[in-house]
């Protein structure tokens, strides 16, 4: 287990390493993300004064929601990016994958090892950025309990994220295609997830929350943090079933995978 | 002596899915899925010792990969038994995988976009190689194999010939008791060829590594192989000594023949004309039948030869002549 | 028929053939006219009108630019710059065709066939849902599909300026999705201008991407009528002008340097 760990960090060092040889590239990509990200955000944050609350929060409060969502996806996307289409894709369809059957190293590990993004850092920092913003704009009654589950929200977050980014890798392995329509769950839901989803239509909040569970990360929580009324009339466990969720979506698409593997080796593609 | 490649009655049955036309058919293709079933490899069976290297031919869609493919562990056959290195590949991948090596010459085992040398480190620590075997391995490859001139580009940026040696280079390292070489010498010039047979030949000897050699190059079974297997749609048609095989089945020979003038129909009696130029005529002849002596008198005996030589029969028509006409099949499973 | 409309038909036809990627972006774009209509409408929270936005406006604004997503290829494009890169370029500079018009007749065949087949059902579907506004006169509707076809010419423009920087340096992907992520966030496609505040809006105003985009969306809102939307036309052409220009100076030095230093 400790050999795996150490193997994925060496893989990452050498993915850090090439990246950083190009600097200039670097240091502009990773402005960029920090900058078209952040300006978004600049942009809504101004109509919102215009607006004075949106659903009944005030912007600090939708800052604070938006910043956690926008640093665990950014996180998550540094991490997670080997399973990404334009990084797996690839491996499959130039039939790279065998080579990591035939190494003696864990199979998700070596996707997992295979890219690490660190330009994704400006996404991470703007997040960050724009969470403090809205703790700076809000008062909140803080508790051991609020403080511990912050990080773990995030946590929560990046692994819930994570699983959508698996699900779509292994879904290559039948399509060799990109499966875009994923993008309105990791994208599309980020977008989502940074606002309180009360403002949303039936129709779009029964999709995000049986459909997939984004729901449950970002919005509930989100309601017992900053002690708003809850309009949906949730009982008051589900707060904090973020963690539960997300162990339950990894493990879920974890399974998927391995099932994708193994069809892979008795279809032989 | 116990085997290091065991395969008893292996069958993989590929389906193939027949595809509706149009955009109707898309639709159909959801709920009635029609296919055919392919028999890529019908039933083979072969050992192979350790220490052994054995080339393994057959035409195009023969089963060779397919078999590879099982033998590596990267496919689930169908039915039958294997047992590598005393594992079986599939099952016990990780622990499998960790004693063998693998060339592809179709596609590279390193990372695309890494210097060589950092490639083969990672390699080092995901096979976990000691220190000192991975530093003696290394230096001795690197100069038998010459990678020097470019240990530090990235894989991509390599010609053919320079990421097969990197490629090989890859496969040895860990001291594998077992590797499978698939296609190694596709695509490379004559010189190139010859650089990568003498260093399969020096780790077989000095390391005593079974080594299975998939290639279409004919003359690397013969530079190389005392032993070869042919398959065929599936079957195996032949599993023993090489030379046996040409004694058998090869057998033709040439004789080419430069005439002072030019006969209108220079015909000989146990022998067939294969290549005619003007005075010059090639004639093809069964060994068995008949001595190159008596076509030369009987020749010299009716027309004026100016020059002649005489000549084997390449290695490779004798194999395409087994590939086209299916012979017997050969059950030989072990010496 | 011209090499230019021959062009133009194969790269039409070509994006046709392109059935699933089509369909998975209408429904990605439709997704996101959901989310963007629904966090207007909150916005608005029943007020009648802002700044001279209505709520029906927004919603129908919120449809409007997603459907122009796929077709003007929204700056993300960097088809021009790998030919630069993989060498590919020495072929087609051989090709006794205008390298410009060439690459131009792609994006018009590809972005009138993205119209045809994601734009069009997509804003179709989407007023379905919601209540939308209309361009009320068959002027309006005119001066819509012009400026439309205009903003199409701006954004090719502007996408093969930014391409051109591959001539010069290695880095051009970098710097492409740098510029393109600068260009999408003023060109007033996420939030109406209308609900910015004013030193942003008129500076949004300024740029060829606020004036490209935007102008037609003004248009079809009936936010700017009369001798505003003749202004509005011009500022257009204007900016077609220019960057058509820029694009065929550069482009001259450009190809200049590569034959000089055989990259």
């Amino acid at each position: 287990m400790i050999h795996a760990l150490r193997l994925l960090a060496r893989m990452y060092r050498v993915q850090i390493r090439s990246q950083l040889q190009y600097p200039l590239s670097f240091i502009m990509d990773l402005l960029s993300s920090a900058l078209i990200l952040g300006f978004f955000f600049v942009a809504f944050a101004l109509t919102l004064t215009r607006f004075e609350s949106i659903g009944g929060w005030t912007l600090g409060e939708v800052a604070f929601i938006w910043g956690i969502t926008e640093f665990s996806f950014g996180t998550m996307d540094m991490v997670f990016s080997g399973f990404d289409y334009d990084s797996f894709g690839p491996i499959i369809r130039k039939g790279q994958f065998d080579q990591l059957l035939l190494r003696p190293a864990n199979i998700t590990l070596q996707v997992l090892g295979s890219r690490f993004v660190i330009r994704r850092l400006g996404r991470m920092a703007e997040g960050l950025l724009i969470f403090l913003f809205g703790l700076s704009r809000i008062q909140l009654d803080w508790s051991l309990l609020k403080i511990l589950y912050v990080p773990l929200l995030s946590i929560s977050q990046i692994l819930f994220f994570g699983s959508l980014f698996i699900i779509g890798a292994t879904t290559t392995f039948w399509t060799m295609e990109r499966l875009e329509i994923l993008n309105i769950f990791t994208y599309g839901g980020a977008e989502v997830m940074s606002y309180p989803m009360h403002i949303f239509p039936r129709p779009i909040r029964m999709i995000f929350t049986y459909l997939v569970p984004s729901i449950f990360l970002s919005y509930f929580p989100a309601v017992y943090l900053l002690g708003k009324p809850d309009p949906l009339n949730a009982p008051a466990f589900i707060s904090f079933l973020a963690p539960v969720i997300a162990m339950l979506m990894l493990w879920l698409a974890l399974r998927f995978w391995r099932f994708g593997i193994r069809n892979y080796q008795s279809s032989g593609s | 002596m116990k085997s290091m490649i065991h395969v008893r009655d292996l069958h993989k049955t590929f389906r193939v899915y027949r595809n509706h036309k149009g955009y109707l058919g898309a639709l159909r293709n959801l709920f009635d899925r029609k296919y055919d079933l392919t028999h890529a490899v019908d039933g083979i069976s072969f050992d192979i010792h350790p220490g052994e290297l054995v080339g393994y031919i057959g035409p195009n869609g023969a089963g060779k990969s397919t078999t590879i493919k099982i033998l590596t562990g990267l496919l689930v056959p169908s039915a039958g038994e294997v047992i590598a290195n005393g594992h079986i590949p599939w099952k016990e991948r990780k622990r499998y995988v960790r004693d063998i090596g693998a060339v592809f010459g179709q596609r590279t085992t390193l990372w695309w976009d890494l210097p060589l040398t950092d490639s083969l480190d990672l390699l080092r620590h995901i096979y976990q190689i000691p220190e000192d075997l991975y530093q003696s391995n290394f230096g001795l490859f690197r100069e038998i194999l010459a990678l020097d001139h470019f240990i530090n580009t990235p894989v991509r940026a390599l010609s053919l010939g320079q990421r097969m040696r990197a490629d090989l280079c890859a496969a040895f390292l860990h001291n594998p008791s077992l590797v499978f070489l698939d296609e190694p010498t596709i695509g490379l010039d004559v010189i190139a060829k010859q650089r990568i047979r003498e260093f399969i030949q020096y780790i077989n000897q000095e390391r005593h590594t079974t080594i299975l050699l998939t290639t279409h190059d004919i003359s690397d079974i013969a530079r190389l192989c005392e032993r070869v297997m042919i398959i065929d749609h599936g079957r195996i048609l032949f599993n023993g000594k090489l030379a046996d095989l040409l004694e058998t089945f090869g057998g033709r020979r040439l004789l080419n023949v430069e005439f002072a003038e030019e006969y209108p129909s220079p015909t000989l009696d146990g022998a067939d004309i294969i290549y005619r130029n003007g005075v010059n005529i090639h004639y093809s002849f069964q060994r068995r039948s008949v001595s190159a002596s008596a076509l030369i008198r009987r020749l010299s005996e009716n027309y004026r030869i100016k020059d002649l030589s005489v000549e084997d029969q390449p290695i490779e028509d004798t194999i395409r002549e087994i590939y086209e006409n299916r012979l017997l099949y050969y059950d030989t499973d072990d010496e | 028929m011209s090499p230019f409309l021959a062009t133009i038909r194969t790269s039409f036809r070509r994006q046709l053939t392109y059935r699933a990627a089509n369909i998975s972006g209408l429904l990605t774009n439709l997704m996101f006219a959901f989310f963007r209509a629904s966090v207007l409408i909150a916005l608005f929270n029943e007020r009648e009108a802002v700044n001279g936005l209505t709520v029906q406006g927004a919603v129908t604004y919120a449809g409007l630019t997603q459907t122009l997503i796929g077709y003007l290829s929204f700056f993300h494009w960097f088809d021009m710059m790998q030919t630069v890169y993989d060498g590919q370029i020495g072929a087609d500079l051989l090709r006794p065709l205008n390298f410009f018009t060439y690459w131009l007749g792609i994006d018009i065949g590809r972005a009138f066939g993205a119209l045809l087949i994601r734009s069009l059902p997509l804003f179709l579907v989407f007023a379905l849902f919601y209540n939308i506004t209309l361009p009320g006169s068959f002027l309006q509707w005119l001066a819509f599909i012009l400026s439309i076809f205009f903003a199409l010419l701006i954004s090719f423009s502007w996408r093969f300026m930014v391409n051109l920087a591959a001539f010069w340096t290695p880095n051009a992907l970098g710097i492409g999705r740098f510029v393109f992520g600068m260009s999408w966030t003023f060109s007033g496609f996420f939030l109406p201008l209308a609900l910015f505040p004013r030193w942003l809006a008129q500076f949004a105003r300024l740029t060829p991407f606020g004036a490209g985009v935007y102008i037609p969306i003004e248009i079809f809102l009936g936010l700017i009528t009369g001798k505003e939307l003749l202004q509005g036309i011009l500022i257009q052409v204007f900016w077609i002008i220019l960057l058509l220009l820029l694009d065929q100076w550069i482009l001259s030095r450009g190809v200049r340097k590569l034959v000089i230093q055989g990259g």
